[in-house]
Order: structure tokens, then C-alpha cells, then sequence
């Protein structure tokens, strides 16, 4: 019976050309997204891959200097793209895409690039996700409104219960019935989407990129699935086909542009976060209070000065079998990266929990917690660009400190006059970075997963409750 | 009409519509101001501490010139007397973009773009890249701000109130009755679309204005002032023209004679198209047709120009006093001086990087000239242009503060490269005759036109829609 039911509501729908026209529009839009992502992700890319190896071969061919210029000279970081970048841009666009690595700082990522775009990208952008997010419930909402309250106002509701069918069969044969319609625009939209993740990708696709497309996947079944439930729940009870279609409106329009610009605000607002002056003036004045490693004279050095001293049984400075520059210039980048640790990581903080408030939020517009999902799998939310900026971070400091060592221990009784061969750039490593894992990826969206498998369940259950009260006019 | 108005006070839409405008317009405005507040706030710090810099520096040579004083032995990077240190250390000013007396209504842009630089005798890339701290999720959200509520929810509103406006009273066969009255169905559709124009209408004005009157006024001096009344003007004259649009359009669908369900539906439609399909469409034109070279290449090329101008140092250094003669006035310079050196090896570095930084500003031109020209594709386009011009949120004044601190930083420089050169000691009280950057507004004949060039682009459209509508209604069928 489900199965009758279900092939009459799909051919009912393809014959539908409000159906037609609308689900040709939403493909050639997922198509055209898809086309952008790939060719965007391409370029991407190839500039950060080129900009990678000249960053790496200009450390390489500096000539022989001293090492702490060496550091200050330093190197770039470029943020890498995943594959499953171009379904999703994420934040991307509005985290620098680039960090410059050099002695004494952590540097900002530099160069959002939506600044350099016009103010009509606020409005949104076109990638898959969005297609997903936001037109595909329209969709089944235009689908399905009438799907109960339609039958009714038509008359044919009476006929069909008179007949014997269980309530339940109904439901489920109309969901199946959406559910295949979808299908036919999912199914093929998918496949293109892989090939096209296919076509994109220099290596066909890696293990890493199909299971967190996978995952996607899921999500977005869910997501759809909420819709579904949602649209004949409403349609079993509204007492019009106008009312149905105006209160499942209202609930895209809350869920999809309301929610998620008023969450941003509150969350803004519960966990806020201080100006970029004076985040710099606090760590500036931290900074101050340690030792200064270009100045070892300086009295804050005076008790690295005793210690040293101490530990190699001299009198003097200049008797030590090390260089005390060297020593004095990493302490004070040890005490930097104390300052740097401890503020960055509480700003960082800070954003996961306004995120986490969101993703909570999902509570209420599922959009929120599909929105994390997507970015998160697509590795462009901003945990991954704080993976990377820690990664970026990290290097750096090693890179600092094969400097300072060098000055330590082959500078010995040698002021800043001193020059290290080109052969020391070699012994840096280059930076290698590796996303995280999908498992990673995933733990962080924990809850946004289960809260849209819990607004599935919630919505589907309702759906079937409210068909068994369905009044029949 | 008065019949109309008795039967609209009646409608629940209304009773229900009211407060929920008030309460999206006092919360987009309340997050407007708290943004202008925080950046206010900032500006406070950011004075503040150029203040006590200053001062600092001017003690400090006071000491240094007390007869016989002996002063710590300031190192090239750190001595307040070289004018070196002071060009682009101790003397530094800010470049401060405050924001205009509307920026409450639109936070547009302001979200992205610094709105201060420490502009000093180095490279302009040093000091423009001043963003301000932002989680990157909540600028991907965007900001529920009073633009948002008119671009996006405003439209709703009308919607909601006229999508079924003939459609309705045809489905209860009120309709039949009222065009046995002595009134023409165009006048019944006019009145009944005037009169929910005027409610939402001066709802949306008295609302924004109230919020906008109870929250003070960007630094407090702007309502004195007859520009920000024009601005207002201005403001309430797109809110109406955008408005305008959206009734026309309901009326028009009406007017087709379909059931309230399809009204909505195409209605909706429309509303998608007009606010989500196009704008993000025109983007992505914007983007492939102009594709902005990205920024890593710039980083790269600054990178490579600056490490061969500085392997050429001394010789650029050479040709440098070479070509600037009136420099030295006459005395010899010391072509070992590291801050002269840096001097040469900075404008040879901003020499080479030149054609890089031209063409990227030429890229992002020629897209904003594009998206410009068409904006008139979407009336939620042309309306998110004029807004955020009124309230100096969008790229023009940034634009125009960019070009203000080019020019300042280049006075900057002509006042300090002399003395660096003739290696000049700098005494107590230059440091409060240093160049300041005073910001000129825009002026508002250059804003007026933009958005006097805008207003077409929605009244055009609504009268097009308008005329078209009352034709159609000619062979509205009463019974359906």
C-alpha cells in the first residue's frame, strides 16, 4: 500500500511543472556552484602551492647572515585548501590566508579575502552548500505543503480513508513519495558532485575526502528528512493549504536568514571578545615585562644572566662556552610564547565557544547545526583554520629556535658580527601540514549531529501522530 | 477607504505584524549602535594611547636637554631625538576613519575594514592590514542590523500583508459584494495598497527614527548638523522607494486572479530570487569576470621586490641622494646611515611592488564598477548600495578614507625624509608639530548622487509593475 501510495504522490510531482521548473533551477544552480568551487578550489590551490615552494626556496637561498636576521626574515605560511573545500567555502573567505613566521611575533593571518570582494557577497554565496541549506527545503516545503490539507480541501481525503488505508501507510507513503521525487534531483546531483570533486582532484579521491563526503551526506539526509517530517505535520493539521504553505514559510525564513544572524549576535554578546588594540596593547605590555633578547644588558636579563652563569661555574659573560645572546634571545622568545599562548588561546577559546553556542542553537533552526556540520566536514569552519594556525605557530617556533641554538653554541665570544653558512637554512625542515583527520573533524560536531538526528526523529514522529488525527474535513 | 481602514484594524496580520516590526527594528538598530559604541570605544583607546606616547617622548627630550643631563644610551631603534625613530615609532599618528552619524542603521562593510592605521615613514602594507579581532563565523552570518531587517524581512512584512490582498476577498465572495458599490476595482486595489503602504510605511520611519533619536547620534555633534537630516531623507526615501517596489509587485500577482495559495507561492518565489538568487549570482559574475589577483601573490611579490632592493642596498642608497639633491641641502650624508638605507631600500621596495599593487586595485575597481552597474538587476541590490553609502559603511568612504591616508602618508614622509636624511636631532616640542590627519567627510553632493542614481533603480521598476497591474486588472474575473 506504502508503495502505491508513494508512486502516485512521485508521479503526481513529475508531472507537476511547478516541480519541474523548480527542481531544473535548483540543479542548474547546484551545478553551476559545483563548476565555481572546483575552479575556485583549483586556483587556490596552485597559487598556495606555488607561493609554498617560493617561500621555502627564498629561506633556502638566503646567503650566509646571521641567524637571528635569518629569523627575521623568516617565512610565509600559506593555508592549504581541503578538497572538500569547494563544496563548502566556509569562513574561508573571511580568515587571512596567509601568516608570516618570523622572530619575536605571532602574527595575525593577513588578507581576508571578502575585503577585498563587494558588499553583494554579504548577501550569500552560491556554493553547494547553500544550495543545500537553503533551496532544497524550500523545495520539498513547495512539494509537499498541500500533501495532506491538499487531499482534504479537494475532497479526495474522505475517499482514501474510506477505503481503508491506515493512517500511518499515508504518511509513509507520501514521505517515500517526496523522498523519491528528491531523489531524482539528489541522486544525480551527487554523482556529478563526485565526479566533479573527481575531476577537481589531481589524485582521484582520497580515502580522507570520501568519508568525510560520507558524513556530508548524512548530514544532509537528516536535514531533509527534518523538512519532510515538518512539511506534513503542518499539512496534517493546518486547517488551509494557504496556512500550511504560510507557517512553513515562516519557518524556512526563521530558520535559514533569521536564526542565524541572531545567534551570531547573542553569542557575540554572552562571550565577547576585546578589540584588536587592546588584545595588542595587553600582550605588548606582557612582553615588556620579560627578558629583551636584542639587549642582553638589559637588567630583565639579569636573572637568565645568574642562572647561566651559575650552571657553568663562571664569573664572567664573556668567559662562558656558549653565546649569551643566543640564550638571551630564546628565553625571551620562551616568555613570548608563553604571552602568545595564553592570549591567542583564550581569543580562540572564546570563538569555539561562541560556535559551540551556535551549534547548541541548533536547538531551535536546524540550519545551525547543519551549517557546522557542512563547514566542519568541509574543513573550512574555523577549528580547522585553528589547527593550522597552531601548526603555522609551532613551526615557527622551532624555526626560531634551530636559530637561536646556532647562535648559542656556534657563536661562542662573537657579537652579532657573526655569520652562519647558507648550509644552516637546510637543516630547517620544510613545513609540512596535515589536516586533521575526519574522526577529528567529526568529534568537534558531535553535537550537531545528534541534534539533527534528533529533530528527524521529533519531526518524522510528529508527522505520523498528527496523520492519525488527521480530520478528515 | 474608510471601510478599508476599519476592515485592516481588524485584521489579525496587522495586530501581529505591528509589534514584530517594532521589536526586528529595535533589536537591528540596538546591535547598530552597540557595534558604533564599540568602535567608539576603541577609537578612545587608540587616541589615548598615541596621547601618552607623545607625551612620553616629549618628557623625555625635555630630560635629554636639561644642561648637563645624562641620558641612557638610547640605541638607533629607540631614540626619541631621531627623527628616524619618531617617523616611525615614538612621533607616529593615527589615521582615524570615525564613524558617520548614520553608521548605526547599516553596519554594511565597517565589519571588514579597519578603521584605523598608524600611519608612519614605512611602507603603506605595513600599517593597512589593521583588521579588526572578529570571530570568522559570526562575519559569515553577517549582522542582524537595521539594513538586514529592511532588505530581508521588511519585504516579508508587505508580503504577508497584500499577497492575498484581492485574491482573499474573491475566496470569500466579499468581493462581489464591494464591486456592487460605486467604486472601481482599481480604486478598491489602489486604496486597499495605499493604506497598507502608509502603515508599514511610517511604522518603519517612526520606529528607526525613535530607536535611532533614543540611541544618541554617532559622536553626539551629528544632529546639529542639516547633513544628517538630508541623509535621513535620503534614508526614508529608498525605504519608501523599496517598499514601493514589493507592493506593486503584490498587487500585480494579484491582479493575475489566482488562488491566496499561488499568490504566495509565486510571491515567495519572486522574494528568493530578487534577495538570495541574483545578489549571489551577480557575485559570482563579479568574481570570474574580474577575478581578483589573490593577495599570496602580492605577499610574494613585496617579498621578492623587498629582498632585491635590499641586496642592492648601498647602490640604491647612492642613486637615491643622486635623485633627491634638495635632500641633503647641500651637506654630505653618510651612506652607512641604517635608517637612510632603509629609506632608499623602502621606496626602491614600493617602486618595484607598483605595477602589482595597480593592477590588483584595478581588478577590484572593475568589479565594484560591474556590481554597480548591475545592481538595477535586483532591487535588494541597488537598496544594500544606498544604505550603506547613507550610513558610510560601504567602499566608497572607504575608498575615500584610503585616499586620505595615501595623501597623509605621503605628507608624512616629505616631513620626515629630510630630516632622517641631514640626520637632524629632534627637540622637545616637534613632536606636537608633526603632521595630523584630519578626516574630511564625504561630501554629501558625492553621496547624493549615488543614491539619487539609486532611487530610479527601485521606482522604475515599481511603477512598471505598478501600471502593469492596474492593466491587468482590467480583465480581473470576479468570480474566479
Amino acid at each position: 500500500m506504502i508503495r502505491l501510495i508513494a508512486q502516485k504522490e512521485m508521479t503526481e510531482m513529475l508531472r507537476d511543472g511547478r516541480f519541474r521548473w523548480a527542481a531544473a533551477i535548483v540543479l542548474l544552480l547546484l551545478l553551476a556552484a559545483l563548476l565555481m568551487g572546483g575552479q575556485h578550489y583549483r586556483d587556490i590551490k596552485r597559487q598556495h602551492d606555488l607561493a609554498q615552494a617560493e617561500t621555502r626556496e627564498q629561506w633556502l637561498k638566503q646567503p650566509a647572515k646571521n641567524p637571528h636576521s635569518a629569523a627575521h626574515y623568516g617565512i610565509y605560511a600559506f593555508k592549504p585548501k581541503m578538497l572538500a573545500a569547494m563544496l563548502d567555502r566556509g569562513v574561508d573567505p573571511y580568515v587571512g590566508q596567509s601568516v608570516w613566521l618570523e622572530a619575536h611575533k605571532q602574527n595575525d593571518f593577513k588578507y581576508r579575502p571578502a575585503q577585498d570582494s563587494t558588499a553583494v557577497q554579504r548577501f550569500g554565496e552560491l556554493t553547494a552548500a547553500t544550495v543545500l541549506q537553503l533551496l532544497i527545503p524550500l523545495l520539498i516545503i513547495l512539494l509537499s505543503f498541500a500533501a495532506f490539507v491538499g487531499e482534504r480541501e479537494q475532497g479526495t481525503l474522505r475517499q482514501l480513508l474510506s477505503m481503508g488505508i491506515r493512517q500511518s501507510d499515508l504518511v509513509w507513503g507520501k514521505a517515500l513519495g517526496i523522498t523519491g521525487a528528491l531523489g531524482l534531483l539528489l541522486i544525480p546531483a551527487t554523482v556529478i558532485g563526485v565526479i566533479a570533486l573527481i575531476l577537481t582532484s589531481e589524485n582521484g579521491l582520497p580515502a580522507a575526502t570520501l568519508s568525510r563526503m560520507a558524513w556530508m551526506t548524512l548530514g544532509y539526509l537528516l536535514y531533509f528528512g527534518i523538512f519532510i517530517g515538518l512539511t506534513l505535520a503542518v499539512s496534517a493539521t493546518a486547517r488551509s493549504s494557504q496556512t500550511a504553505l504560510v507557517i512553513l514559510l515562516g519557518f524556512w525564513i526563521v530558520n535559514g536568514l533569521i536564526a542565524p544572524r541572531a545567534i551570531a549576535d547573542i553569542a557575540r554578546r554572552v562571550h565577547a571578545t576585546p578589540s584588536a588594540f587592546s588584545f595588542q596593547q595587553t600582550i605588548d605590555r606582557e612582553m615588556q615585562s620579560g627578558p629583551d633578547g636584542h639587549d642582553s644588558a638589559d637588567k630583565r636579563n639579569s636573572a637568565l644572566r645568574e642562572r647561566v652563569l651559575k650552571q657553568y661555574g663562571v664569573d664572567r659573560i664573556e668567559s662562558l662556552p656558549v653565546n649569551f645572546a643566543g640564550l638571551s634571545l630564546q628565553e625571551s622568545e620562551e616568555h613570548g610564547n608563553t604571552v602568545y599562548d595564553r592570549h591567542y588561546g583564550a581569543l580562540w577559546e572564546r570563538f569555539e565557544q561562541q560556535n559551540r553556542l551556535k551549534q547548541l542553537s541548533g536547538i531551535i533552526a536546524p540550519m545551525l547545526a547543519i551549517q557546522s556540520l557542512s563547514m566542519g566536514l568541509a574543513g573550512t569552519d574555523f577549528f580547522h583554520h585553528r589547527d593550522f594556525a597552531n601548526a603555522a605557530e609551532n613551526y615557527r617556533r622551532l624555526l626560531i629556535r634551530k636559530m637561536n641554538d646556532d647562535l648559542t653554541y656556534q657563536a661562542v665570544n662573537r657579537d652579532f658580527s657573526y655569520q652562519a653558512p647558507p648550509s644552516l637554512w637546510q637543516t630547517v625542515e620544510e613545513f609540512r601540514y596535515d589536516a586533521p583527520t575526519t574522526r577529528t573533524a567529526l568529534a568537534q560536531q558531535r553535537l550537531s549531529l545528534g541534534l539533527l538526528s534528533l529533530w528527524c526523529l521529533a519531526s518524522l514522529t510528529t508527522a505520523i501522530v498528527l496523520a492519525h488525527r488527521l480530520k478528515i474535513d | 477607504m474608510l471601510h478599508e481602514w476599519r476592515s485592516l484594524l481588524a485584521d489579525r496580520t496587522l495586530w501581529f505584524i505591528t509589534p514584530l516590526f517594532a521589536l526586528l527594528i529595535g533589536y537591528g538598530v540596538y546591535n547598530g549602535m552597540s557595534w558604533v559604541r564599540f568602535q567608539q570605544t576603541t577609537l578612545a583607546t587608540v587616541r589615548a594611547e598615541e596621547q601618552s606616547r607623545l607625551a612620553k617622548a616629549n618628557a623625555t627630550l625635555r630630560a635629554l636637554e636639561q644642561p648637563g643631563a645624562v641620558g641612557r644610551a638610547e640605541s638607533a631603534f629607540t631614540n626619541p631625538r631621531l627623527a628616524s625613530v619618531a617617523g616611525s615609532r615614538s612621533g607616529t599618528r593615527y589615521a582615524i576613519l570615525p564613524p558617520a552619524p548614520l553608521a548605526s542603521l547599516s553596519i554594511g562593510q565597517s565589519d571588514l575594514y579597519p578603521y584605523y592605521f598608524r600611519v608612519s615613514t614605512q611602507s603603506r602594507q605595513t600599517f593597512l592590514t589593521n583588521d579588526e579581532i572578529e570571530n570568522p563565523t559570526n562575519l559569515l552570518a553577517g549582522r542582524f542590523d537595521l539594513a538586514f531587517v529592511i532588505i530581508y524581512l521588511y519585504p516579508l512584512l508587505i508580503l504577508a500583508l497584500s499577497y492575498n490582498i484581492l485574491s482573499a476577498e474573491r475566496e470569500q465572495g466579499t468581493l462581489q459584494m464591494i464591486m456592487a458599490q460605486p467604486v472601481s476595482l482599481r480604486h478598491f486595489v489602489t486604496g486597499k495598497i495605499a493604506l497598507r503602504a502608509l502603515v508599514i510605511l511610517s511604522l518603519a520611519v517612526i520606529f528607526s527614527l525613535a530607536g535611532f533619536l533614543l540611541g544618541g547620534v554617532g559622536d553626539g555633534s551629528g544632529l546639529a548638523s542639516g547633513a544628517v537630516w538630508v541623509r535621513l531623507l535620503l534614508w526614508i526615501g529608498v525605504v519608501a522607494g523599496y517598499g514601493a517596489f514589493w507592493f506593486t509587485l503584490a498587487m500585480a500577482i494579484n491582479a493575475f486572479g489566482k488562488s491566496s495559495a499561488t499568490n504566495a507561492l509565486a510571491l515567495a518565489g519572486i522574494w528568493l530570487i530578487v534577495v538570495l538568487l541574483i545578489p549571489s549570482l551577480l557575485s559570482v559574475v563579479a568574481t570570474s569576470l574580474y577575478p581578483v589577483p589573490s593577495r599570496v601573490e602580492m605577499v610574494q611579490a613585496t617579498r621578492r621586490a623587498s629582498a632585491e632592493a635590499t641586496a642592492r642596498g648601498s647602490q640604491l642608497l647612492s642613486k637615491y641622494l643622486e635623485d633627491h639633491p634638495e635632500l641633503t641641502a647641500g651637506g654630505q650624508a653618510d651612506p652607512n646611515d641604517f635608517a637612510l638605507r632603509t629609506l632608499a631600500i623602502q621606496s626602491e621596495t614600493e617602486r618595484l611592488v607598483e605595477p602589482v599593487v595597480a593592477h590588483f586595485d584595478q581588478q577590484t575597481l572593475g568589479q565594484q564598477a560591474l556590481v554597480d552597474r548591475f545592481r538595477f538587476l535586483s532591487p535588494a541590490i541597488v537598496t544594500q548600495a544606498a544604505l550603506n553609502d547613507l550610513a558610510g559603511t560601504g567602499i566608497a568612504r572607504y575608498r575615500h578614507f584610503l585616499g586620505l591616508v595615501d595623501e597623509y602618508h605621503r605628507t608624512w614622509r616629505n616631513h620626515f625624509t629630510p630630516l632622517i636624511v641631514q640626520r637632524a636631532q629632534l627637540r622637545a616640542g616637534d613632536y606636537d608639530h608633526f603632521p595630523t590627519f584630519l578626516f574630511r567627510e564625504e561630501s554629501l553632493g558625492s553621496i547624493g548622487r549615488r543614491v539619487l542614481t539609486s532611487l530610479p533603480g527601485l521606482l522604475l521598476p515599481a511603477l512598471l509593475i505598478g501600471w502593469f497591474g492596474l492593466r491587468s486588472l482590467r480583465r480581473y474575473s470576479l468570480a474566479g
